[in-house]
């Protein structure tokens, strides 16, 4: 007779560079409420459901898997979250905002409206939560914010703004607005400016990346 | 579902004393001491370094050396029109109102010196000592010639023999006694009463909460049969004589230095646990590109009724979703439809 094994992994956390932003602004911003699991850097054509030694191995490949450190750059890690779907679920929920790039001239607007596919049964749906999207560089857009969303959550960080250098802005909605920035500094010698935008759904944890591109106007 | 909601029951806030070494090369022993050649106004301070800053321009001092005299003598006045307001004047104000918080009451040393009219002062950095000094890591060798015996002595603090803590304006304060490891020696000198202290009192106050250590001059000044090694701060009203103090004291340290100067930093760590319970139908699913195809359908078919995935990663999030705190696991944890995970996040502030 063996003892079972009750012991817990233990992991260091790091903040990322949203979580330092948001401690200095001590504004109550920075409280852990929820937490989610990501499967990034895992490649799963490593999985091998043919392996000789049998099922128990079809992932050996992965679990041999040397791990990174963490990524303090929020928009670099969690890129891939794992979910909570029925069991039998045989397709995953994807999302489709129509634009598999974007590209903005100095000033312009847009308007997204991000739409899941295979989400709980339907080919098609809005998520009721909404979605979260992050700007890399919050810098190159003049106005970012989410609408359709109510919730005072939702409120206080589409009106929430930092001020200084490149760090990420985050906003929730069924509709995204962007609009490019008119500053003409920012870029420099430079004809553009890039960076990404990041669409999450709130329900149902499908993620999409998007480039952005900022193109000057020359006056 | 991507998120779970935290409980209050999933944290728990635990601060632990973490006790590391004081010096930048992480010695526990300081035995090299050197000075920079730059100069510092009106010779206030003596920064003493573990390397030599001239050939090393990554050089931190380790701690400085002053020297406070209640009347300012020692050191040359700021405005000769105004005797007695010199360096060694500021010194001895500023460090009595931090430590006895009133203008009126000099340091008192103990029997022997319980007015004392002057002191050294080895301040530590404060990168160094983080929060606070460890008490009994605390020795101390000064010699007033070669480091031979008897003008030797060995400090330490008295935190080992006290029975209850004393308390001034500056937090904690011992008395620092002749001894090791914060006890005192048992010998007494010639004319003391009292193992580890001098005719003079003790040997200075030793302060933990602010990294202080003061030194009583009148003990150092004595003669090596008394205890002392015949230290004695030049009191001239020069700017130099004011080197010249400082650079007694620091003298006095490299004639010992084959004992060094031992001492250990405290730091509290306060570290916020959060227990990521995972269920068994949570999070068998996922959005890696390379387990679903552009549409959403699996690479693989056998992992429509038994998905598998691999954890890599925690994260941690406000209720806007913003991601706060990442950790990542040391290999990947394989997550099904029958296992069920306990993780623990450290997240120390």
């Amino acid at each position: 007779m063996g003892f079972l094994n009750n012991t817990s992994v233990t992991v260091d956390a790091i903040l990322t560079k949203k979580g330092r932003e948001l401690l200095a602004k001590n504004d109550g911003s920075f409280r852990i409420t929820q937490f989610s699991l990501s499967d990034d850097e895992i490649d799963y054509t490593l999985y091998n459901p043919n392996h000789p030694s049998g099922s128990a191995y079809y992932g050996e490949a992965i679990e041999a898997m040397p791990i990174l450190e963490a990524f303090p750059d929020e928009t670099q890690i969690m890129k891939y979250k794992l979910l909570t779907l029925p069991r039998g679920t045989a397709k995953l929920p994807v999302l489709d905002v129509g634009y598999a790039q974007i590209t903005l001239r100095q000033g312009a607007s847009l308007a997204i409206t991000p739409q899941t596919l295979n989400y709980l049964g339907a080919t098609t749906t809005f998520e009721p939560s909404g979605y979260t999207a992050t700007i890399g560089d919050s810098r190159v857009l003049a106005t970012f914010n989410g609408v359709g969303v109510n919730t005072t959550e939702a409120q206080a960080l589409n009106s929430s703004t930092t001020i200084g250098t490149n760090v990420s802005k985050t906003v929730v909605g069924t509709t995204i607005n962007l609009t490019a920035t008119t500053v003409n500094t920012l870029f420099g010698t430079r004809s553009s400016l890039s960076t990404i935008l990041i669409i999450t759904g709130r329900d149902s944890g499908a993620r999409i990346t998007i480039p952005v591109t900022i193109t000057k106007v020359t006056s | 579902m991507s998120f779970v909601t935290l409980n209050p029951g999933d944290f728990v806030v635990s601060a632990d004393s973490i006790t590391s070494t004081l010096w930048s090369d992480n010695t526990t022993t300081l035995v090299n001491y050197f000075t920079s050649s730059t100069a510092i106004t009106n010779n206030a301070y003596l920064p003493v370094y573990n390397v030599n800053p001239a050939s090393n321009t990554s050089a931190l001092p380790q701690f400085t050396i002053s020297y406070g005299q209640i009347n300012g003598s020692g050191s040359a006045p700021l405005n000769a029109a105004i005797p007695g307001k010199s360096p060694t004047r500021i010194t001895y104000g500023q460090f009595r109102t931090l430590i006895t918080g009133d203008e009126n009451t000099n340091l008192n040393f103990g029997a022997g010196n319980t007015n004392s009219p002057d002191f050294y002062v080895i301040n530590i950095s404060r990168a160094n000592y983080k929060e606070k000094l460890f008490l009994s890591t605390f020795n101390l060798a000064l010699s007033g010639s070669d480091g031979i015996n008897p003008s030797l002595i060995k400090l330490t603090n008295n935190s080992a023999d006290v029975t209850s803590l004393t308390y001034c304006d500056a937090g904690r304060v011992f008395d620092i006694v002749s001894g090791s490891n914060g006890s005192s020696t048992t010998s007494i000198p010639a004319n003391s009463s009292a193992a580890g202290y001098t005719v003079s009192g003790s040997y200075g106050k030793f302060l933990p909460d602010v990294g202080l250590i003061i030194l009583n001059a009148r003990a150092l000044a004595l003669s090596a049969s008394f205890g002392g090694i015949g230290l004695s701060p030049n009191t001239g009203n020069t700017s130099n004589a004011l080197g010249s103090t400082n650079t007694g004291l620091y003298n006095s340290l490299k004639n010992a230095s084959s004992f060094g100067f031992s001492l250990n930093s405290e730091e509290t760590i306060t570290s916020d646990y959060v227990f990521v319970r995972i269920q068994n139908s949570d999070f068998n699913y996922t959005t890696n590109p390379s387990m679903i195809s552009g549409s959403g359908e699996f690479y693989y078919p056998s992992l429509i009724n038994n998905p598998q995935t691999y954890i890599t990663t925690v994260g941690l999030y406000n209720d806007n979703n913003e991601l706060l705190a990442v950790a990542k696991l040391s290999k990947p944890l394989v997550k099904d439809f029958t296992k069920e995970a306990l993780v623990r996040v450290k997240l120390d502030f």
